[in-house]
């Protein structure tokens, strides 16, 4: 009887010390490296900073099939802002893609807000943030539709230098995905000869036109001016000065923030020089329902790693850790997305695909848990959001751009 | 036998040890107060059902067995059996102060312990004494790891008197304070204090334009005090409520449902505005305005679990705080909270870049009649008026108990914060704004005459220790609404009347102070380009202010005047720019907060 007593108030000791320990022994944290050690440790990692010269950034935002020019940059710009490109007339790129037509115009708050017909929407205050998405979970569609598949608006800010477009990679350049989005039934809903005929119409473009091209009005320059003006869209943060050498430019919780997401394997597929949309990955890689609710064996629609549907399901099997809105599945149905790019990550909640989850914490948490099988402490997550902040940056100025 | 009698003591004396530590006199370190505290109560559990109580049926049973007689054992057992039950109901009913029987069986608890340990050697006295080195031994081991890692810990704790940041899970969130002081929670829930941040449409288009105008390290003056959470966890700027895919309208929540449920749902997302942690935990304030407090998050003394969320944990440290309330009260209820000096380190606002005062409540005061020391009668600080309870017009302290299960207190100071504004503050509780209502209306009173075929009106400030209006800029408006008409209906004076979109006609008689930039032009909502002052009708405490009107010289007597002095809280013109932003906000009325109706012979 007394070995049992002792055994169990060796049990209620060994419990107590244990959920006593973490409040009693101080917390440290690991060495971190130097500010050079750590910014030869991103450099070498893929991680690259935007460049502040003229002639770097024209090399990075010029390509072959469409060179950037200043007279289609112009043209370009007055089609992202025109709402003619929609099939009702209503909603222009710039709708969903919020941007305000001079994105250093300090005083574009106070103009909207004291308009005297100004339109009472979320856009009144988000505008400033100049991030080239709106903050709504679907993007919204002629006749204030809300796409079917409750896809979320990606930035279009740094989106030419990703290698893949689109949740699903759909497009592999900026200029397919202008011209998708502009046919897309969801979205602007209006086919290649309709906008040729309306842009032809209007006598100022067609001038325009005519200088920028060769060959006048047609769809494919309609795009390329757009895709040309989308180009000049980059920003350069905090963190691209750092990686330049300097130390200051970044707090050092976003240092240790930046050591974190290289060491923890965030890296991995948010890389290069826009910090993701250079991979297509699973999401999410590790699902754990499938160790409890097993679900699928005879259904033929499903596929994959859905293996078997048995009559013990306790409770639905969840494709993703978060609501199903919309039911997109992604590249192939196989649960395959473009990695989003993380610059400016901070101003364009709600995230994921179809904008469940609000909260970037949360976000930063299940990309943890399914993705890298961690369960990020919440030091981690703090230092992880202080560097994604850091990514936060200004659209570089005309005057800057070539 | 014997070791087993030694065991049992032994348990007693731990239990014994671990209770004197925790006396309010012996004045232990907190951090090992919050350690020993559940080791006494927890720790005398365990022990108890597994040692004490089955070596005691053994024990009992033989005696009664070989008929053997011991007084000393038989009043052992009663005093036993009272320490034990009012241990027990401390733990569980408490001792928060105003239970009498709490009180009662705490005293018991103290006292029964030591005729306890007493009778224990009486009883024991023949065993006593034998094995005293391994007693100490035992002590020893029991209290030594605990002592090493404390001290550590300790000195972690007071390194953190320089924290540069806090951590969200450092702000309590009020809802927790619900638990033990329901009534003091909803009078805040529905007050300004609470919807000072993203609550509050006008701060969140004014805190906008504000980095707008001057960059958004600007955003961190206004948050200072509208939103101190957010700034000491090195937050950019206030954000506003989301749900899902819409912004859900503060405006209307009443007892900050929205609140509870986020706090249910995410209990560490941080809690905006002026929580009850937010005034709660200041150490210190100085009179310097600008939010010059000192926060004592950090540092401050915590019941074991106090801050964790896991429903458990929470009635664990509801328990712990209950048993031993001393602390508690004195962690967040300091000497200073009943100063004005603590009001005023928020009340008082200047400038940042040019040093130029925007809000002086708190000189105002301390230059008023209010701020007499000497007198005591005529001595009032702010807390006199903005928290005392009222009813029919009149301060009537308000009686009964703050806390469940407190002491009865006979001025509670209750937390409508009563004030200015008593439009946000209405939208969501009638009572709030009926205290503020209330409070308005002694502030002021009117008279008028006529002499020498002039109207004169004057306007007294009588119950305000500050100027009237007080607060930001020319946002708050006071004017006379006058109607003078003569013996057949003629209408000879009329001002201050509000048009069909709201604005005050020109020319009203209006007090307030009017900001100008630097070339003298109004500065509108940007009172931070705020350098020269154009005008200021604001009235001085205790002052009257003239205004003469012209009557006409044909007007056919007698005259009759109604006279109003109205207050509103924002002029028309701010709250349609607010609007744009927030289309459900409603328009601020325009109350009466004096009337006067008088016959000219």
């Amino acid at each position: 009887m007394s070995i049992l007593r002792l055994t169990i108030l060796g049990i209620v000791i060994v419990v107590s010390w244990i959920s006593l320990l973490p409040k009693i022994m101080p917390y440290k944290t690991k060495q971190p490296y130097n500010d050079e050690e750590l910014r030869q440790f991103a450099l070498t990692h893929g991680m690259k900073p935007i460049p502040k010269e003229k002639e770097a950034l024209y090399k990075l935002i010029d390509s072959k099939e469409n060179h950037v020019t200043k007279e289609k940059v112009s043209l370009g710009k007055k089609l992202f802002f025109d709402p003619r490109l929609s099939k009702d007339n209503t909603r222009s790129c710039a709708s969903c893609h919020m941007l305000s037509k001079n994105p250093h115009d300090k005083e574009v708050f106070y103009k909207d807000i004291t308009h005297p017909q100004n339109k009472t929407d979320c856009m009144i205050c988000h505008i400033k943030d100049q991030s080239g998405s709106d903050r709504l979970a679907a993007a919204i569609g002629p006749g204030s539709m809300e796409h079917p598949q409750h896809l979320n608006t990606l930035t279009i800010l740094n989106a030419s230098l990703a290698k893949y477009q689109m949740w699903d990679a759909r497009s592999a350049s900026s200029l397919e995905s202008v011209k998708m989005m502009i046919t897309d039934p969801s979205l602007m809903r209006l086919s290649k000869q309709e906008a040729t005929k309306r842009i032809e119409g209007i006598l100022a473009y067609k001038k325009e036109f005519a200088a920028a091209f060769g060959d006048g009005v047609t769809f494919d320059n309609i795009a390329k001016a757009i895709d040309a003006y989308q180009r000049t869209l980059l920003t350069r943060s905090a963190y691209d000065r750092f990686l330049e050498g300097d130390d200051d430019a970044i707090s050092e919780e976003a240092k240790r923030g930046l050591q974190n997401f290289i060491e923890l394997g965030c890296k991995g597929c948010h890389t290069g020089i826009t910090v993701g949309g250079q991979t297509i990955q699973k999401f999410p890689a590790r699902n754990y329902n499938h160790i409890i609710n097993v679900t699928g064996v005879f259904s033929t629609t499903l596929k994959g790693r859905d293996v078997a549907r048995f009559e013990f399901n306790f409770e639905p099997y969840r494709r993703f850790p978060f609501e199903n809105k919309g039911g997109f599945l992604g590249k192939d149905e196989q649960q395959r997305f473009r990695v989003p790019i993380l610059r400016n990550v901070t101003k364009t909640s709600p995230y994921f695909h179809n904008g469940a989850i609000f909260d970037l914490r949360r976000a930063v948490y299940i990309m943890g848990k399914y993705q890298l099988s961690m369960e990020l402490s919440d030091t981690q997550i703090d230092e992880i959001i202080a560097f994604l902040r850091s990514l936060e940056g200004k659209v570089i100025e005309p005057k800057e751009m070539p | 036998m014997k070791t087993k009698s030694l065991i049992a003591s032994l348990d007693l004396l731990f239990m014994f040890i671990s209770g004197i530590l925790l006396m309010e006199q012996v004045h232990l370190c907190w951090e090992f107060f919050r350690i020993i505290q559940p080791l006494h109560i927890f720790g005398s559990i365990v022990v108890l059902l597994l040692f004490l109580l089955p070596f005691l049926y053994q024990h009992i049973s033989g005696t009664l067995i070989h008929h053997t007689k011991s007084r000393s054992g038989i009043f052992f057992g009663i005093v036993l059996i009272v320490v034990l039950f009012s241990g027990v109901y401390l733990f569980l009913v408490g001792n928060p102060g105003g239970d009498e029987i709490a009180l009662f069986v705490h005293t018991l608890h103290l006292y029964g312990s030591f005729l306890l340990i007493g009778v224990l050697f009486w009883h024991i006295r023949g065993l006593f004494g034998l094995k005293a080195l391994s007693f100490t031994a035992t002590v020893l081991v029991l209290f030594s790891p605990l002592t090493l890692h404390s001290q550590e810990k300790m000195s972690n704790i007071e390194l953190e008197d320089g924290v540069t940041r806090y951590h969200v899970k450092e702000w309590t969130n009020s809802t927790t304070c619900k638990e033990c002081h329901p009534e003091i929670f909803k009078q805040w829930a529905n007050s300004n204090h609470r919807h000072m941040a993203d609550g509050n449409p006008y701060y969140m288009v004014l805190e906008n334009l504000a980095e707008m105008d001057r960059g958004v390290e600007f955003r961190q003056w206004c948050m200072g005090c509208h939103n101190p959470s957010a700034v000491t966890t090195k937050q950019e700027r206030t954000t506003h409520m989301m749900q899902e895919n819409n912004m859900p309208d503060p405006l209307f929540v009443k007892d900050s449902l929205n609140l509870q449920k986020t706090y249910k749902e995410r209990p560490y997302r941080l809690e905006q505005g002026v929580s009850c942690a937010g005034c709660h935990s200041i150490t210190k304030a100085t009179a310097k305005g600008n939010s010059s407090f000192s926060l004592g998050l950090a540092k401050r003394k915590r019941y074991l679990f106090e801050g964790e969320s896991a429903k458990a944990k929470v009635w664990i440290t509801n328990h712990l705080i209950n048993a031993n309330p001393q602390t508690h009260k004195r962690e967040y209820m300091r000497p200073l909270y009943k100063k004005s000096e603590l009001c005023a380190s928020c009340h008082d606002e200047f400038l940042p870049h040019t040093g130029k005062e925007v809000v002086t409540t708190f000189k105002q005061w301390s230059h008023s009649p209010y701020n007499d020391p000497k007198d005591p009668k005529k001595h009032k600080v702010c807390i006199d008026c903005h928290m005392t309870y009222m009813k029919n017009g009149e301060f009537t302290p308000l009686q009964g108990h703050s806390t469940i299960g407190g002491k009865f207190k006979k001025d509670i100071k209750v937390h409508y914060f009563a004030g200015g504004n008593h439009f946000l503050a209405g939208l969501k509780s009638k009572e709030n704004e009926s205290q503020s209502l209330q409070l308005l209306k002694t502030s002021a009173k009117l008279d008028a005459a006529i002499k020498k075929g002039r109207l004169l009106i004057g306007v007294t400030n009588t119950g305000a220790g500050h100027k009237l209006p007080t607060g930001a800029a020319d946002f708050r408006q006071l004017w006379l609404d006058i109607t003078l008409k003569d013996a057949s209906g003629k209408t000879l004076i009329s001002s201050g009347k509000l048009d069909k979109h709201g604005n005050l006609q020109k020319g009203s008689v209006i007090f307030n102070k009017v900001f100008g930039d630097k070339d003298g032009t109004p500065v509108g909502l940007f009172f931070w380009r705020y350098e020269k002052l154009l005008s200021d009708t604001r009235i001085p405490a205790g002052k009257r202010v003239e205004n003469a009107f012209d009557i006409p010289k044909d007007a056919r007597y007698p005259l009759h005047l109604t006279l109003h002095l109205r207050y509103r809280i924002y002029p028309q013109w701010v709250t349609d720019i607010v609007k744009a932003a927030y289309p459900a906000l409603t328009d601020p009325p325009a109350v009466s907060i004096a009337k006067l109706e008088k016959d000219f012979e």
